[in-house]
């Protein structure tokens, strides 16, 4: 039996990835209730922003947080761009497929051209404050990992105020709700369709300054994210937020407990037997809603 | 969706019912002799290669050709199937071709609990757990090292063992030709199959085929597993003949993509479109492998290519091709309506007096009528 003092520590690190979780699955429920699209390409994005911080903190010497006031711009036109020139134009017959096989294509393009620009090395950031830490009841908690909660968690809580809070939100979630009717009201569900695009890329850029903050990156590793986050969106019920949080929140919790018994590797585990059961006993998820029955 | 095989019998189609005879035996007896003509081993092996694709992506159209659901894990059970033959063979002592037979059922059973989750619900969860799939599949195969050999590898005794390396590429090569042709045959008899029919309903409009009797579920889960067998099949004799496997070339997403791509760029309605697109892609890839290497520009060449497919020719090259044709072989009939009302009126009284504007090909990429996107919206 492990110590308390580790358990707590678990604990702790499994809310803390679990706060990443949720920002990045968050981002994939939005194009998922904006266009039915599973967006592989979320996780690379995400590779991508933590490369640009990366890049941005040993070639130019600046801070990775700082890198976010390009990235996440640049991101939002990237995933206005993605849907109005690439998503929009697929038939929508067969949407579905075709749009998740143009996401994959995606992935592998950028894994490609990282691969090609900064080699397959390893990278990692080295922070003045990288190797802090903080004392709590007997637990270490890098400081880092703190940042990192707390990018997601700032990006989430904003990501829900302005979907609740402003006109932009309003007319978002009309879209999702219902585009014919959101139309009839006057609202130009294309734009927003794009915007919302662009909001959702945008988490990923957030997503990736904090996961670049202590974790080693390289291209290939947008695929160690992507398996748990289609679990997570599947176990969670797809078309609600808080459903993928939630998810996100117990599924980085019991990962980070396995990892005392089992061991790093064994852990990941946990997220595709999660995806198994949930889809062969409860398909559509555990707090999703409507649009959990098409998925 | 007429098939190729349900042309009716007028003249002009019999010509091209000819056509299309002389064409198959000619790229049969081209595939037949390559053996004898292949320059060195080295060519040879390559044909092994691009056979080896033309069979899985084959495999990979019974699902996605006929359903409509798009697997990236085709890779993962040819994977899964030539590690079962490694083991079999390496652990238990079979026979080569028992362990084959073995792995190749054991593939198709494994595919019934996967198909099961994966094919409840329709839709992209099909594609999602074919991706984890991948994924899982590498991680225990990589971390499980006592059994499988980790990454350092699984060495998988030949067949053959008096046999010369040239000799060895061109049995091989045989079998994977004889695979083919089996996979080639099944798909094609599905197709003319009332099994086929529901399937391709399926396709068109899984609430309709459901409401008409269709058992979707059921007709999904067998032609997955169907595939799956062919899968693993393909991958364990690909195994028998590389002899030695390694986790990350086993179970790699690239494999999955590449069979899409594959039969994407052919035609995944065709029965030739997988084989033609292996072809296309085989070939590629082995030339770049010999005059670039392994780089990441292979990864973003693929992905690039399969954006552009996905993009701009969803249907594959074969019907364009034939929708080219049309046009300036028949240009008169280039109507945007796949059966003219005219001709309905005319099919209702009695037999065309003209020609159908609608060879099957050409039919395909105008817009199938649909009543799918106004329900999935909602």
């Amino acid at each position: 039996m492990p110590s308390g003092a580790l358990l707590f520590q678990s604990v702790i690190l499994g809310l803390l990835l679990g706060g990443l979780y949720a920002l990045l699955a968050a981002g994939l429920t939005l194009y998922f209730g904006i266009m039915r699209v599973v967006m592989i390409a979320h996780s690379a994005f995400l590779i991508l922003a933590a490369y640009l911080a990366w890049w941005s903190h040993a070639r130019l010497g600046v801070d990775p947080l700082l890198s976010m006031v390009v990235t996440v711009p640049l991101f939002f036109g990237l995933g206005v761009l993605l849907q109005r020139l690439l998503l929009a134009r697929l038939r929508p017959v067969t949407l579905t497929m075709m749009s998740v096989l143009l996401t994959f294509a995606i992935a592998v393009l950028i894994e490609g051209l990282l691969g090609y620009a900064f080699s397959g090395t390893q990278r990692r950031i080295q922070l003045g404050y990288g190797s802090a830490s903080l004392g709590l009841f007997g637990a270490r908690i890098a400081v880092v990992k703190l940042i990192a909660f707390g990018l997601a968690a700032v990006a989430l809580l904003t990501l829900y105020l302005l979907l609740k809070r402003t006109r932009f939100g309003w007319a978002l979630r009309a879209t999702i709700q219902h585009p014919d009717a959101a139309r009839l009201i006057g609202i130009d569900t294309d734009r927003i369709a794009g915007f919302g695009f662009g909001v959702g890329l945008a988490t990923a850029a957030v997503g990736g300054t904090a996961l670049a903050l202590d974790t080693t990156i390289y291209p290939s590793l947008h695929w160690h994210w992507i398996g748990p986050l289609m679990a997570i969106i599947v176990v969670g019920g797809l078309g609600s937020v808080p459903g993928a949080a939630v998810a996100a929140m117990l599924l980085g919790l019991v990962q980070s407990l396995l990892q005392i018994p089992l061991g790093t590797t064994w852990a990941q585990t946990v997220f595709y037997l999660a995806l198994f059961a949930t889809l062969a006993f409860r398909p559509q998820g555990f707090f999703g809603g409507r649009l959990a029955q098409r998925f | 969706m007429p098939s190729a095989s349900e042309l009716p019998a007028a003249p002009r189609h019999r010509l091209g019912g000819l056509f299309r005879a002389v064409a198959i035996l000619a790229v049969a007896a081209a595939v037949l002799s390559f053996p004898s003509w292949a320059p060195n081993p080295y060519i040879l092996s390559a044909g092994v290669v691009v056979l080896n694709y033309a069979v899985l992506s084959t495999s990979w159209n019974f699902v996605g050709g006929f359903t409509g659901y798009i697997s990236l894990g085709h890779g993962a059970l040819a994977g899964l199937g030539g590690y079962a033959t490694g083991l079999l063979v390496v652990r238990a002592g079979l026979p080569s071709f028992v362990a084959l037979a073995a792995a190749t059922l054991l593939v198709a059973a494994f595919a019934v609990p996967v198909g099961y989750a994966a094919l409840r619900v329709r839709g992209a969860s099909f594609v999602i757990v074919s991706i984890a799939l991948v994924l899982i599949l590498l991680l225990v195969f990589q971390s499980w090292a006592s059994f499988t050999g980790g990454s350092r590898g699984l060495v998988v005794p030949r067949p053959f063992p008096g046999l010369l390396r040239p000799e060895h590429h061109r049995v091989f090569f045989y079998l994977f030709a004889a695979l083919l042709a089996v996979a080639l045959l099944v798909w094609w008899l599905v197709d003319r199959s009332r099994f086929g029919l529901g399937l391709k309903a399926i396709r068109e409009d899984e609430d309709k085929a459901e409401s008409l009797g269709t058992p979707t579920f059921g007709y999904k889960l067998v032609v997955f597993v169907v595939s799956a067998g062919f899968t693993g099949l393909a991958g364990g004799l690909y195994a028998l003949w590389f002899g030695d496997l390694d986790p990350v070339f086993q179970f790699s997403i690239l494999t999955g993509s590449y069979l899409v791509l594959m039969a994407l760029l052919g035609g995944v309605r065709q029965l030739f479109g997988p084989l033609v697109g292996a072809l296309v892609v085989g070939i590629g890839l082995e030339y770049f492998k010999v005059e670039f290497g392994n780089t990441p520009l292979h990864l973003a060449a693929t992905g690039l290519l399969l954006a552009l497919v996905v993009m701009f020719m969803p249907d594959g090259v074969l019907p364009a091709l034939g929708a080219l044709v049309d046009r300036f072989l028949r240009p008169a009939q280039s109507s945007i309506r796949e059966v003219t009302a005219a001709e309905l009126r005319d099919r209702g009284s009695g037999p065309p007096e003209g020609d159908r504007p609608a060879d099957p090909p050409a039919s395909v990429p105008v817009g199938a009528p649909d009543g799918r996107s106004a329900e999935e919206r909602s």
